[in-house]
């Protein structure tokens, strides 16, 4: 038996994985599986989307959380032996990936930015970032299945592939684990959404209080954009909400033009905007770490260079408007 | 009586790590070490939890022997107690070993009833180590914790989430790994600094541990990720900051 397995929380995660699992399963000669919960109804939807089988996973009592079905997981893969095993690597799974491989007594490649299939070993070339972003490391894994985690947005979701058939299996339950849920708090869904933006507009230490985001506020509404902010805005002084914190343990984002403004450039924040198209910064001190990694920089103190950015390119939009 | 071991890495500082001029190759040898900042928030929580409760503290970690220095740094933060598991061949471990090595070590020489991790390491990043070392230890765990209360012979962990906060009560004895929200690492001082080298380190070989840890991952190279951006500055005067809006707007990357 064989086969490549995707694992992930939802719908735009499982598709991200179906498009690079397809691409995978064509080289091995094999078959997609994707694991789906909750909701049968996408197991058309997935099988659409490039996936030969779904493996549906019992519904759980109420106050199970998503993590019980780990024994199932492993128990169906014993039984399977898949060559290849991707989950999205969401907060979830990653802790999933991470048991699983453990019990199955494999490597698993977390936070994997970037894979090829090298054809001889059949071996999965999978890259991923250590030292906060500063390096690349280039690993492949040497047993079975071959695990990796796969951050959001790495791939791009598949598309439909028109008529295509599949099987729909169901998995048997397994006992109810020890951690039970006595409470959720889902997070109310905030206005703009910065992983999607096409303009950011971030900040960081640089500004001196909360009062003076209106002057980044408006520089982003001039240019169409979103704010966005490093990890200490939001989980230290809680300025902007958490989702809005950019860098490698938060959103890593892909905007057409990230505007930096009273931002360092440590380079665990810098990790979050590698693959943005254009990178610029403002910022008072020439020798920032920011500027490094910049396309475009101004150095100034953001407080005389925000008002008048923000006229210059109302100006220059408004023009091009009339 | 609460029995806490805390898991910590001893990590090459970021800030030291240079890249050789014209090449993507890492030079790593002058670089100093400290306790991964992830760690810091494990170990806090460990102390303030034995603060409240009770019970005892012990911080181990897993490294080759350069690694020692990292035990009275450790140790100077509030765990009564280190182990040091150590081997040269500890020096390049990936996480499923680390895990392995804590697994085995803990199972032969430590009671406890709660183990605590940070979210990762500061140099790998890999999150795998507490998961893998609860599976391991066949115990009950959880990540991403943000608060933490013990109540007897359970605890409840509030675990940040991509879609909100999920709260679990989870028996003893069980693993978690907390964020760095969790609470604000205590800066040890001299005195503390002083009673550290007075405490209690045990020393556990490889060969005390009676198997061998094979490597699930294999390492083919780490190089310095490139960033290659055109790098121009302009200064903050009316004329430049008019330039720089020209030029932005000319990429087309603003409709």
């Amino acid at each position: 038996m064989a086969g490549v397995w995707i694992l992930a929380d939802n719908r735009d995660r499982t598709l991200e994985l179906l498009n690079v699992a397809a691409g995978l399963a064509e080289k091995l000669d094999t078959k997609v599986a994707a694991f789906l919960w909750n909701d049968s109804q996408l197991a058309e939807d997935y099988i659409a989307h490039g996936a030969d089988e779904v493996l549906i996973l019992p519904s759980l009592e109420e106050d199970q959380p998503l993590e019980a079905y780990i024994p199932t997981i492993v128990e169906e893969a014993l039984r399977q032996d898949p060559d290849i095993f991707l989950v999205a690597a969401t907060a979830r799974g990653k802790e999933m990936a991470a048991r699983i491989a453990g019990r199955l007594n494999t490597g698993l490649c977390s936070g994997c930015t970037a894979l090829q299939f090298d054809e001889t070993g059949k071996k999965l070339i999978m890259e991923r970032l250590v030292f906060g972003g500063a390096a690349v490391q280039t690993v492949t894994c040497l047993t079975r299945p071959q695990m990796a985690t796969i951050a959001p947005r790495t791939f791009a979701p598949a598309v439909p592939l028109g008529d295509r058939t599949g099987q729909v299996r169901e998995l048997a339950a397994g006992l109810p684990g020890l951690v039970r849920i006595v409470d959720r708090k889902p997070k109310a869904k905030q206005s703009g959404d910065v992983s999607d933006a096409k303009v950011l507009i971030c900040v960081g230490r640089g500004l001196e209080k909360e009062e003076d985001l209106a002057l980044v506020r408006e520089l982003a509404n001039v240019l169409g954009g979103e704010l966005a902010c490093t990890r200490p805005i939001a989980e230290e002084l809680h300025w902007l909400p958490e989702e809005t914190y950019i860098g490698l343990s938060g959103q890593k984002v892909k905007p057409d033009i990230y505007i930096g403004v009273g931002i360092s450039g440590q380079i665990q924040h810098v990790t979050g905007i590698r693959d943005a198209r254009l990178i610029c910064a403002i910022n008072r001190d020439e020798n920032a770490a920011i500027f490094e990694v910049s396309d475009y920089g101004i150095v100034g103190d953001l407080y005389s260079v925000l008002p008048e950015l923000t006229r210059e390119f109302k100006r220059a939009l408004g023009a091009g408007k009339e | 009586m609460l029995r806490i071991i805390t898991c910590f890495k001893w990590v090459i500082d970021q800030a030291d790590i240079k890249t050789s001029p014209g090449s993507r190759e890492l030079l790593l040898d002058r670089a100093s070490y400290r306790i991964s900042d992830y760690d810091r928030f494990a170990i806090e929580e460990a102390v303030s939890l034995q603060e409240q409760h009770g019970g005892s503290t012990a911080a181990i970690t897993v490294g080759s022997p350069a690694a020692r220095k990292s035990l009275k740094d450790v140790l100077s933060r509030g765990p009564e107690k280190a182990y040091f598991v150590n081997d040269p061949s500890f020096d390049t471990l990936e996480p499923s070993q680390t895990a392995s090595i804590l697994a085995s070590a803990i199972r032969s020489q430590l009671e406890y009833d709660l183990i605590i991790c940070g979210e990762g390491s500061g140099d790998l990043y890999a999150q795998q180590v507490g998961p893998r070392l609860a599976e391991a230890l066949n115990i009950p765990m959880t990540t991403c914790v943000s608060k933490l209360t013990v109540y007897g012979t359970q605890i409840i962990a509030e675990r940040k989430l991509d879609d909100g906060i999920e709260v679990v009560a989870i028996p003893l004895p069980a693993l978690v790994t907390v964020l760095p929200e969790i609470n604000t690492p205590r800066i040890p001082g001299l005195k503390d600094t002083l009673a550290a080298s007075k405490k209690p380190v045990v020393d556990i070989k490889a060969t005390d541990l009676g198997q061998s840890f094979e490597p699930c991952l294999q390492t083919i190279t780490i190089l310095a990720s490139s960033m290659e951006r055109n790098g121009v500055k302009f200064s903050a005067d009316g004329a430049d900051i008019r330039k720089f809006v020209e030029v932005i707007l000319k990429t087309g990357n603003i409709s």
